[in-house]
């Protein structure tokens, strides 16, 4: 891991800051220094006080011009190359066959699932099917990207990456602000830079005189829930910002040097210090009581100007974070994610990388961030890329073996809202119960799939919840499907309901055979409901 | 019996079933799993000689409690604060006046005040005490309760092996097997264990669910179909066990109820009894709330007190009913607190601190009335005597009769110990 850079680099750092600087008359900015002892700080003079949020954009937003990637282009990786490229470094690991391409159903299924968050219906299922049009799949996946459904789906998933871990007492949170507003930032295609950019440099401050729950730390206000989900404090949002927009664990860094990368202590604590509402103290680690000021440093070195105000020194966090061009964690890290939720498995775990040897097909996912960058962050370019490609449409496979990583999809379970949403549509809607489901399906979004579970809570839960019994029972679902006189046609209708797929002859054939066993035609046609929800299948992404 | 050729594969060198080949199994047909209980009733007599009636409850402190407020208190120092000291059965060593009912039963209880950290955040701590490992690298380590469950746990048992009242961490590589079953609350019946239809539908229903899982299974998904069949058959044992009324209060009286505390950490205790009485090798009961950075000294007393009251009673309750000796009891957090009082308004109190902290341990073998190691008067460093969270590890293995050494294999097929490093307190051990 870099500790420092070259001077040359540092200087091109600093221009970032220093090209806003330029407007200030007496021109901050200037030569690279060696790492500055505290306290000897200078006013800088006429730069924004930065106070509004509407003053971080537009300053972020000046900076942003500068940045080279987004001056100068825009993205030269087809989904074709993309393929072509990865499936040389893939079959250089591995003899084992690449997957096969899905069939029709098996892609409607899954694209809908992965850009919005549910279940093709049958009706659209037969349209996709039958359409002889060869760009099919792309169109859909320009259909689906601009779905509200695909906006809420990317909000739901952030809100829960969030929040997952956050020790924040809930009054002092608002989840749904900021899933609400994080969903009109994706919905309007806002760059992924600029939603970061927003949520990081945000200053929440505690109302006087209003009781925390009503919005006494301006928590309605969607952006601030990250500093917020962080408890506002600095070293959890080093530690967050590090994790989440990174991909970089250097959380343990902050009691101790970390154990296996090169992560320092005062290095977690200079990332800390740019998040600090004053000036900001390291406690000595084994005598609390002892405390060093330290000055704020980001991650490969970058120093802002001395003597920036609170406001301002988040801004600069933010800013070096996201327009530093040698920062290629934080447009690797969002690739990764996206990868690693459409795929099933990422280039690294998503949230723990250490050293970058621990990146597989390193120069795959480097070209696809660097083009990311090109497209000015551009998510739903990014899902158009991927969901494009035959990486994403190959078939499933449990991928046991390391080298065998991308030779197909791994199955991956579906989120909790997923399987909630996945359930509604079969059986309607239900707070109670989809709180029951929310509640035992939950699972912390930054683990890899292959590490993920199920519980014994969610078998009883799928299997004998007395709301969802009775919802099987009164569904409509059921109730289409006793109006049908043929069995194997009952069968196909319960599949494409529920599954979102015809069944197989097999399929067919074993249900066919329990119809008959089954005098009461009632009973049989729950079952056959009652089975398929409580399938493997039911809750997986094939 | 189709299995038969199997067993070579199955079963290692201890007639252990392992994880991953079982999975192997279950993938190479599901017809297979029919037979799986014949398997496990092979490995099965094995566990319960092994086992031998042992169990462990363990109760965790989330959030870190003071050691200075608990069982290794400074009176008349500066790091110890206004906390009053009380005698205790063992003569010398005082403890918090918080803790009245534990002092004075410690004649059957042993301290350990120089436990010997290394991580002073909260989820590295109780991953740390938890799992004695730490956090970082490959490998998810199991909590110590999949570990019971995996060494000692009857696989065919009808209630899960490793129960916690409230969440806790996973079986990390051991796999979903070997996880806790969660109630989240104490003394109801888990949520949904009543079938709503008669036992032969359900019988049907799950025959035909295992057959379409084993399609998907095929069609790629080996790992997740395999998972679930097994989830769907201890679900199904579950729900039709007489043990289930363990989770209840059903049938205690009004005097033991209150003997454990009208809160819900007593009732927790209670529940964790009646749940080790009923054959479940391994409970967890948690009483959050420690991390008292600021107003400790208002909000300890309650803490303390709920925690005094139902772990006293737990203790006397085993005794009585001869179950103590094979009953490891073990009362600890995530780490410990700092010496020095913080400023915090408006109240003070104490941050994190893992360089020394306290922890008791009773019943299952332990010695009771030890009081081990010292620490400085100051409370910043230990005199004599640390306890690493190896060595704590283990004397937990010891009490349990496991093997510390073996090495469990890992799905990416890595033997890893039980415990790295470390030797048992040999001085808690009767």
């Amino acid at each position: 891991m870099m500790r420092t850079l070259p001077k040359r680099r540092i200087a091109a750092l600093l221009a970032v800051f220093a090209c806003v600087w330029s407007l200030a008359p007496d021109g901050a900015g200037g030569a690279p220094r060696s790492r500055r002892k505290p306290g000897k700080s200078q006013a800088v003079k006429n730069l924004p006080e930065l106070k509004t949020p509407e003053d971080k954009i537009r300053f972020l937003e000046m900076i942003r011009n500068t940045f080279p990637a987004i001056r100068s282009g825009t993205p030269n990786l087809s989904s074709i190359t993309l393929d072509e490229i990865l499936d040389r470094y893939v079959t250089d690991e591995t003899s084992t066959p690449l997957a096969e391409v899905v069939d029709d159903e098996t892609f409607l299924r899954r694209v809908s699932l992965d850009l919005a968050g549910q279940i093709p219906t049958p009706g659209g299922i037969r349209r996709f099917v039958s359409s002889t049009d060869k760009r099919k799949r792309s169109l859909v996946i320009d259909e689906l990207l601009e779905t509200d459904q695909f906006a809420r789906k990317q909000a739901r998933y952030w809100r829960s990456v969030v929040f997952h871990d956050s020790g924040a007492n809930r009054n002092m949170v608002n989840p749904q602000a900021f899933e609400d507003w994080l969903f009109e930032e994706f919905k309007a295609g806002t760059g992924w830079d600029r939603i970061v950019g927003e949520m990081v440099s945000a200053t929440p401050r505690r109302q006087k005189d209003v009781k925390a729950q009503d919005n006494g730390w301006q928590q309605d206000y969607g952006p601030n829930n990250f500093v917020l989900a962080c408890e506002n404090k600095p070293e959890v949002m080093a530690a967050q910002t590090a994790r989440l927009f990174m991909g970089i664990s250097i959380g343990c860094a902050e009691c101790h040097d970390h154990p296996f990368d090169d992560w320092q202590r005062e290095q977690f604590h200079e990332l800390a210090a740019f998040f600090a509402p004053g000036k900001y103290f390291m406690s000595d680690q084994y005598d609390p009581s002892q405390r060093t000021e330290m000055e704020a440093r980001f991650l490969l070195g970058e120093e802002p100007p001395l003597g920036l105000k609170p406001d301002q020194r988040r801004v600069a966090g933010a800013a070096y974070l996201i327009y530093n061009p040698d920062n290629h964690w934080f447009a690797r890290a969002f690739v990764n994610r996206v990868w690693s939720e459409l795929l099933g498995d990422g280039f690294y775990a998503v949230d723990s990388l250490g050293p970058d040897k621990e990146v597989v097909h390193q120069l795959v996912i480097n070209r696809i961030a660097a083009s990311f960058r090109y497209s000015e962050f551009d998510v739903k370019w990014l899902f158009r890329l991927i969901c494009n490609s035959q990486a994403y449409q190959r078939e499933i496979r449990t991928i046991e073996d390391e080298a065998d990583l991308f030779t197909a999809v791994r199955p991956s379970r579906l989120r909790s809202w997923e399987v909630a949403d996945c359930l509604e549509i079969v059986i309607g809607k239900h707070e109670g119960l989809r709180n029951a489901v929310t509640t035992a399906f939950e699972q912390n979004p930054s683990i890899p799939q292959q590490d993920l579970e199920g519980s014994l809570q969610q078998a009883l839960l799928l299997m004998n919840n007395t709301v969802l019994q009775q919802r099987i029972a009164d569904s409509p679902l059921k109730k289409e499907l006793l109006e049908l006189d043929d069995d194997q046609e009952v069968i196909r209708h319960a599949f494409l309901g529920v599954l979102a797929r015809t069944p197989t002859t097999d399929e067919t054939a074993r249900y066919v055979s329990y119809f008959k066993q089954i005098p009461d035609r009632r009973e049989a046609v729950e079952d056959l409901i009652w089975v398929l929800i409580n399938s493997a299948e039911f809750t997986t992404k094939r | 019996m189709p299995n038969n050729n199997l067993l070579n594969v199955c079963l290692n060198r201890d007639g252990q079933v392992s994880r991953r080949r079982l999975l192997q199994v279950a993938g190479g047909g599901f017809a297979g799993l029919g037979g799986l209980p014949f398997l496990q009733r092979l490995g099965l007599a094995a566990d319960e000689a092994r086992r031998n009636g042992r169990a462990c409850i363990v109760v965790f402190l989330n959030g870190a409690p003071s050691q200075f407020e608990t069982w290794n208190p400074k009176p008349g120092t500066e790091n110890g604060g206004p906390t009053q000291v009380i005698d205790t059965a063992i003569p010398g060593v005082p403890f918090a006046e918080y803790w009245p009912k534990l002092a004075a039963m410690m004649n059957d209880v042993s301290v350990i005040r120089t436990m010997a950290g290394k991580e002073a955040a909260h989820d590295r701590g109780t991953y740390h005490l938890l799992t004695g490992r730490r956090l970082g690298g490959a490998s998810r380590f199991p909590h110590f309760g999949s570990v019971v469950s995996h060494e000692l746990g009857d696989p065919d048992a009808e209630i899960p092996n490793f129960i916690s009242i409230g969440d806790t961490l996973n079986a990390g590589f051991l796999g979903v097997r070997f996880s806790p079953f969660v109630v989240p609350r104490a003394g109801e019946l888990p949520a949904n264990v009543e079938a709503t239809v008669a036992e032969t539908r359900v019988d049907r229903r799950l025959s035909l669910l295992a057959d379409q899982d084993a399609d998907f299974q095929t069609a790629g998904a080996e790992r997740i179909a395999a998972e679930h069949q097994e989830l769907y058959r201890k679900a199904a044992r579950l729900m039709t066990s007489e043990h289930l009324k363990a989770f209840t209060v059903e049938g205690e009286s009004d005097a033991v109820k209150s003997q454990y505390g009208r809160h819900e950490f007593g009732q927790g205790c209670l529940i964790a009894r009646r749940l080790v009485e009923s054959g479940v090798p391994f409970v967890q009961v948690r009483r959050s709330g420690w991390d008292m950075h600021a107003n400790l000294w208002q909000n300890i007393p309650r803490a303390a007190g709920e925690v005094d009251e139902g772990v006293s009673a737990l203790l006397t309750d085993l005794k009585q009913r001869g179950m103590l000796e094979k009953t490891l009891v073990v009362v600890l957090g995530e780490f410990g607190r700092t010496p020095k009082i913080n400023q915090s308004t408006p109240n003070v109190g104490r941050d994190h601190f893992a360089r020394n902290f306290n922890l008791l341990m009773a019943g299952g073998g332990i010695k009771g009335g030890v009081c081990v190691g010292t620490t400085s008067s100051d409370g910043m460093e230990i005199d004599d005597r640390p306890v690493e969270v190896d060595d704590f590890f283990h004397t937990m293995c010891r009490c349990m009769g496991i093997d510390a050494d073996k090495e469990l294999i890992t799905p990416e097929g890595r033997p890893l110990r039980i415990v790295d490093a470390g030797a048992p307190v040999e001085e808690l051990l009767s």
